[in-house]
């Protein structure tokens, strides 16, 4: 019969046992050699914003608690098992213990009293970091569509609707990303152009779904002394195909960088005219579309060493796009300016040698892109 | 004890193909189930093992079409519960629920074939997605407006298909359910009161139960996003056409939070008929047992917004409370399994070994779940990789282990021949490290950021080590399917014979055949307990001699 | 289909019960309560129950966050359709269609609980032809309302929801046909009628189902 008490173990036993001690050295080995960052895996990252210190100083709490609560019933399980094995002299039944007042009175009590805790503080934290501000420091709409973000900076008393003052569409680099004052408060406005995304930062220890057709908002108060950081972000709802590729940057500026930065952007955004699609930058027009977030022809044709026009047409309700066109070392030899759909938009390139080039979309490049024969 | 003359060959399944096919009988029933399941879980496994050889680098590997993974995944999800997580537990529950109440079959024979033979047709038509250009790829969940397809790379038919294949496989659960309420209300043997039902009767109750009224909301949520696709131009879930995306996540939801109780109460009745026969003492706290579940079971219907803390569109403090609450009970189990095992004595074979994988998984689980509970945590823990990790936890390492314990256990009531014990602690010891393994560091993951559902991550995030461990082990549990497939295969043709019961156990299947006869028993023991066979066997009881209608009434001994 | 309990006895077989007690006819098995098709009738109609609360939370939903119901439409004439308030009266007479054919319905379950066969297939016919009446007649009103599923959420959640209904509606005359059938073949006595009982149970619930659904539609 199966393992009864006092038969030899077969080689299956042996293998399994063999592996399973392997399994512990192995284990014992990762610990010592880690030890530090392995205890730091178990905590998220550390917060930068105020409400994201709150939350992480729940999740110590929570964890404490789990971490006691594992240890002990872990604990019973394994002595149980190492203690009460059924040796061969044991002919003659174990105590037939059907139940223990007074232990399962205990241990339901107890568990409420804990779990009631863990609900009040959950509470409490809940409204620490949901509370807004009357008057914050700024307001930004972030723009979640398929496949990008859009960062809305909005006027000082304006809300979801209000048009905005000029907006972010690179969600990521030096030149884009959301930009925020460290040490201040941003009110964020969520809206969504399809689909439901999540704006996620996983350093603020706080993401929130951006839901079509609802516009949800909160507070964010990086700390000050997290001026001249980035964080990265990323779309945590699946959200189709591009899901992936929705990442973005949140860059924290101390006060008077911001400000510099703010107006640099005010200044751009009232001293652009808007672009004119003018009927020929001259030399040939070659159409291109952009729809459902990819390009209607993989290839492109136009001449060697003269100009021409790219006639673009975007089609993507309120999502941005672009063309640019990169060599075959990568570099960007045409740089054109990203606008939102619907939309046309004429690009006057200037001559290129012969040659083939790559022309992308560069806020959906992985989607969006083709060859560009020059010739 | 032995209630028959008949030797186990003598009733063997040795039927042919057409029996298989028109059998009626809950075993038979019950084995198509498990047969059925298992191949899903094997279909469901391939498309994981897809999914984390993709991950397992940073960088896209041989899935250039994100859309392809998305199917990998939401395949996943949606086979693993809805074609072998249930299934399985149905079909153990149509075996053994039937023998534990002493019963001859279920109360409605021919609804239960219906009920099973809805699955291989509900799964075909899953997957006939993957060939009529894309199955659904908008997870599991389908979230609206992503699942209406309205925008971009549509799945064509896939999605579609994907409801109606829900939609059959929902109607297979509800009537299952219907049908095992009817059969544990009025079915069960004399001297069977409702607080001497083996615990397995409870939790497939309470489980049915649930089956009952909260599949029925899913089929709505269903019918209502098929006709938003195909007929009604995206009114009941689009926003963009007067709909709500949040609708189709609370009507969702409200059936598939119970669905994670459907998924789970019966893999726990099974352990909880496993330790007590495996420490030779009854079970610690029987009724607290029963009210646990109970109350679990109800309170299983107020908790359902918690998968929707992010949205901010939900009474956050209502829902915290309940799921907090909702540890209590599941606590009040946990102490009465270990206190189960306490000052018993516990023979390690390959059942026993399993539920103690359960006992300890179910425990990391429940734990990690706690933190999403409450909802601050949530908001940095919901759609990363932690929750990927908790839902493995609670699944697999619950669920899951459940099933390979009461596998390794009622084998041989099944077929009447023990599963070879060397090889089952190989695969536990493989399927447990393998387990762990992925699983475990998912945790981390979530913590530093992973989100769920992208089919790349960039290689400057810090998460290169732990997608490869985790895909490392991934492989490990693939590999744990062989021994445990060799064991059925070699111990189907020589096996040692099981004999009635061949683990000293307490319930009334054991009291049969191995294989049972069809019609179940020729005589029942005095039910004084919930341990029938152990109060006859320790000379509390006795049996009944004769139950066969075609004689005069029976006295019973005294 | 042989009585499970048979196969285990207690004793007493049972048939006493109903024999001195002409209430407790009503669909016995030897251990006393409910019989089991009964049983699974009842829990098949809490899930049909659970079924349409979906479908109802749904058009709660939708309408509660609508701004004005009926929604605003860019068709004038769509609006005067929506106004489902104003012409009422022909959905009132499918609504006393209904219930009268469950009336029937219950004087058909007397009947035969009285080893009136006559009764019971008379009542029963009547049944039958009043819920196709109702079909017909909503059939009629589906041609006239002027507005489809596609019409807006408005539109969508109507047809959805009576669309439903019907459909049960529908369901509910095939077995009542079935019971008629086999009624005409003798199948039924005051002992033995278990189908007629669970039918009538599901044909009153699809008529409270229809005053739900008037109630919503028409009048609130």
């Amino acid at each position: 019969m199966s393992s009864s008490p006092g038969t030899r173990p077969s080689f299956g036993s042996i293998l399994a046992g063999i592996v399973a001690l392997l399994a512990v050295v192995g284990l014992l080995y990762l610990l010592v050699r880690y030890g530090p960052e392995i205890v730091r895996s178990f905590f998220p990252p550390d917060p930068v914003t105020s409400q994201g210190r709150h939350i992480n100083d729940l999740y110590t709490i929570v964890f404490v608690i789990a971490a006691a609560i594992f240890f002990l019933v872990e604990g019973l399980i394994v002595w149980s098992v190492i203690r009460y094995r059924r040796r061969p002299g044991d002919t003659e039944l174990p105590p037939q213990t059907h139940g223990h007042n007074l232990a399962e009175i205990i241990w339901t009590v107890i568990p409420t009293i804990i779990v009631i805790f863990l609900f009040f503080i959950s509470w409490q934290t809940l409204n620490t970091v949901e509370a807004t501000t009357p008057q914050p420091d700024l307001r930004v709409k972030a723009v979640a569509g398929q496949f990008q973000w859009t960062f809305d900076y909005l006027p000082a008393d304006g809300g979801a609707d209000t048009k905005p003052l000029f907006s972010v569409t690179a969600p990521v680099g030096k030149d884009g990303g959301l930009v925020l004052p460290a040490g201040k408060t941003t009110h964020l406005y969520l809206s969504s152009l399809d689909v439901i995304h999540a704006f996620y930062v996983p350093h603020f220890l706080f993401k929130r779904d951006v839901v079509p057709g609802i516009v949800n908002q909160f507070d964010l108060t990086i700390d000050a002394d997290q001026a001249g950081q980035t964080f990265r972000g990323q779309c945590a709802e699946l959200c189709g195909v591009g899901h992936r590729i929705m990442v973005f940057e949140v860059h924290a500026m101390a006060p008077g960088a911001f400000q510099t930065w703010y107006d640099g952007k005010l200044a751009a955004a009232s001293a652009t005219p808007t672009p004119v699609p003018s009927g020929g930058g001259g030399g040939p027009v070659v159409d291109l579309t952009a729809k459902n977030v990819k390009f209607d022809k993989p290839e492109l044709d136009a001449p060697a060493d003269a100009p021409f026009t790219i006639h673009f047409d975007n089609q993507d309700q309120g999502t941005p796009h672009d063309v640019d066109i990169l060599d075959g070392s990568g570099a960007k030899v045409f740089d054109g300016q990203d606008f939102p759909g619907p939309g046309v938009r004429d690009y006057g390139v200037s001559p290129l040698p012969a040659g083939s080039y790559k022309f992308e979309c560069s806020i959906h490049p992985t989607f969006m892109f083709g060859t560009l024969k020059v010739q | 004890m032995a209630t028959t003359a008949l030797t186990p060959a003598a009733s063997a399944y040795r039927s042919g193909l057409y029996e298989w096919i028109t059998t009626t009988d809950h075993k038979k029933i019950g084995i198509l189930y498990l047969v059925n399941s298992f191949i899903f879980f094997f279909l469901g496994g391939i498309l994981a093992l897809l999914v984390r050889t993709e991950l397992a680098q940073p960088g896209i590997q041989f899935l250039a079409d994100e859309h392809v993974y998305n199917q990998l995944f939401t395949m996943h999800g949606t086979v693993m519960i809805f074609l072998f997580i249930i299934p399985m537990l149905v079909g153990f529950g149509n075996y053994v629920v039937p023998l534990q109440i002493g019963a001859p079959d279920m109360a409605f024979p021919r609804i239960n074939a219906l009920s099973f033979w809805m699955l291989p047709l509900g799964g075909i038509l899953l997957f006939l997605g993957f060939v009529t250009g894309g199955a659904a790829s908008a997870g599991w969940t389908s979230y609206a407006p992503l699942s209406e397809d309205r925008a971009l790379a549509s799945t064509g038919p896939g999605q579609d298909l994907w409801i109606m294949g829900l939609t059959l496989i929902g109607t297979s659960s509800i009537l299952g359910g219907i049908n095992f309420l009817v059969t544990i209300f009025k079915m069960r043997a004399p001297g069977l009161t409702m607080f001497r039902l083996p615990i397995l009767v409870w939790t497939v109750l309470v489980t049915s139960i649930l089956q009952v009224l909260a599949t029925p909301v899913l089929t709505s949520a269903l019918i209502m996003l098929f006709i938003d696709r195909n007929y009604g131009g995206g009114h009941f879930f689009d926003p963009q056409f007067g709909g709500s995306a949040i609708l189709w996540q609370n009507i969702f939801w409200f059936y598939s939070h119970p669905a994670v109780y459907i998924m789970v109460l019966p893999a726990m009745g099974m352990i909880s008929e496993i330790l007590p026969v495996f420490s030779r003492k009854p079970l610690f706290g029987y009724k607290a047992f029963v009210f646990a579940t109970a109350g679990i079971g109800a309170l299983g219907f107020s908790v359902w917004a918690h998968h929707m803390f992010t949205t901010g569109q939900v009474f956050l403090p209502f829902f915290s409370f309940m799921t907090f609450l909702i540890a209590i009970p599941t606590g009040v189990k946990m102490f009465n399994w270990v206190f189960t095992l306490w000052r018993g004595q516990l023979t390690l074979s390959t059942p026993l070994l399993f539920a103690l994988g359960f006992l300890s998984m179910f425990l990391i689980g429940g734990i990690n779940g706690a933190f999403s509970a409450a909802v601050p945590v949530d908001f940095a823990l919901q759609d990363t990789y932690w929750v990927v990790s908790h839902l493995h936890y609670v699944l697999f390492g619950g669920s899951v282990f459940g099933v390979f314990a009461g596998f390794y256990y009622w084998f041989p009531k099944m077929t009447g021949r023990m599963l070879n014990e060397a090889l089952g602690k190989l695969q536990f010891v493989l399927v447990f490290i393998g387990f762990n393994l992925t699983f475990f560091p998912m945790h981390q993951l979530g913590l530093a950021g992973m989100p769920r559902r992208i089919a790349d991550y960039a290689s400057d995030a810090g998460w290169n080590d732990l997608n490869l461990a985790a895909s490392i082990g991934g492989f490990m549990i693939a590999s744990s399917m062989i021994p445990f497939l060799w064991n059925v295969l070699i111990s189907l043709r020589g096996g040692e014979i099981a004999g009635d019961d061949p683990w000293q156990a307490n319930t009334l299947e054991w009291a049969t055949s191995s294989p049972p006869p069809p019609y179940n028993f020729d005589r029942l023991p005095e039910i004084r307990s919930e341990r029938p066979l152990f109060d006859l066997r320790h000379g509390r009881t006795r049996a009944i001699t004769a139950t066969s209608d075609s004689g005069p009434a029976p006295e019973p001994t005294h | 289909m042989t009585s499970p309990s048979t196969l285990v006895t207690t004793g007493d077989p049972g048939h006493s019960v109903a024999e001195h007690n002409p209430v407790a006819g009503l669909a016995h098995d030897s251990r006393g309560g409910i019989s089991n098709p009964i049983l699974g009738m009842i829990l098949f109609i809490c899930s049909e129950i659970m079924f349409f609360s979906g479908l109802f939370a749904a058009y709660f939903s939708v309408r509660a966050t609508a701004t004005t119901w009926p929604p605003p439409t860019q068709d004038p004439r769509m609006a005067e359709h929506f106004n489902l308030h104003a012409e009422p009266w022909f959905a009132f007479v499918l609504t006393v269609i209904l219930v009268l054919s469950s009336f029937t319905c219950q004087f058909a379950v007397w009947a035969i609980r009285r080893d009136d066969r006559t009764g019971f297939l008379r009542n029963m016919a009547v049944t039958i032809v009043l819920g196709i009446a109702f079909l017909i007649g909503q059939g009629y009103d589906y041609a006239t309302l002027g507005f489809g599923l596609s019409d807006g959420v408005f539109g969508t959640t109507f047809y959805t929801l009576t669309g439903f209904h019907g459909a049960h509606v529908f369901g509910g005359v095939v077995m009542l046909s079935v019971v008629i059938y086999r009624g005409l073949a003798g199948q039924f006595s005051a002992r033995h009628h278990d189908a007629v009982e669970a039918t009538s149970l599901y044909w009153h619930f699809v008529d409270v189902v229809w005053i739900a659904l008037f109630s919503t539609l028409y009048i609130l």
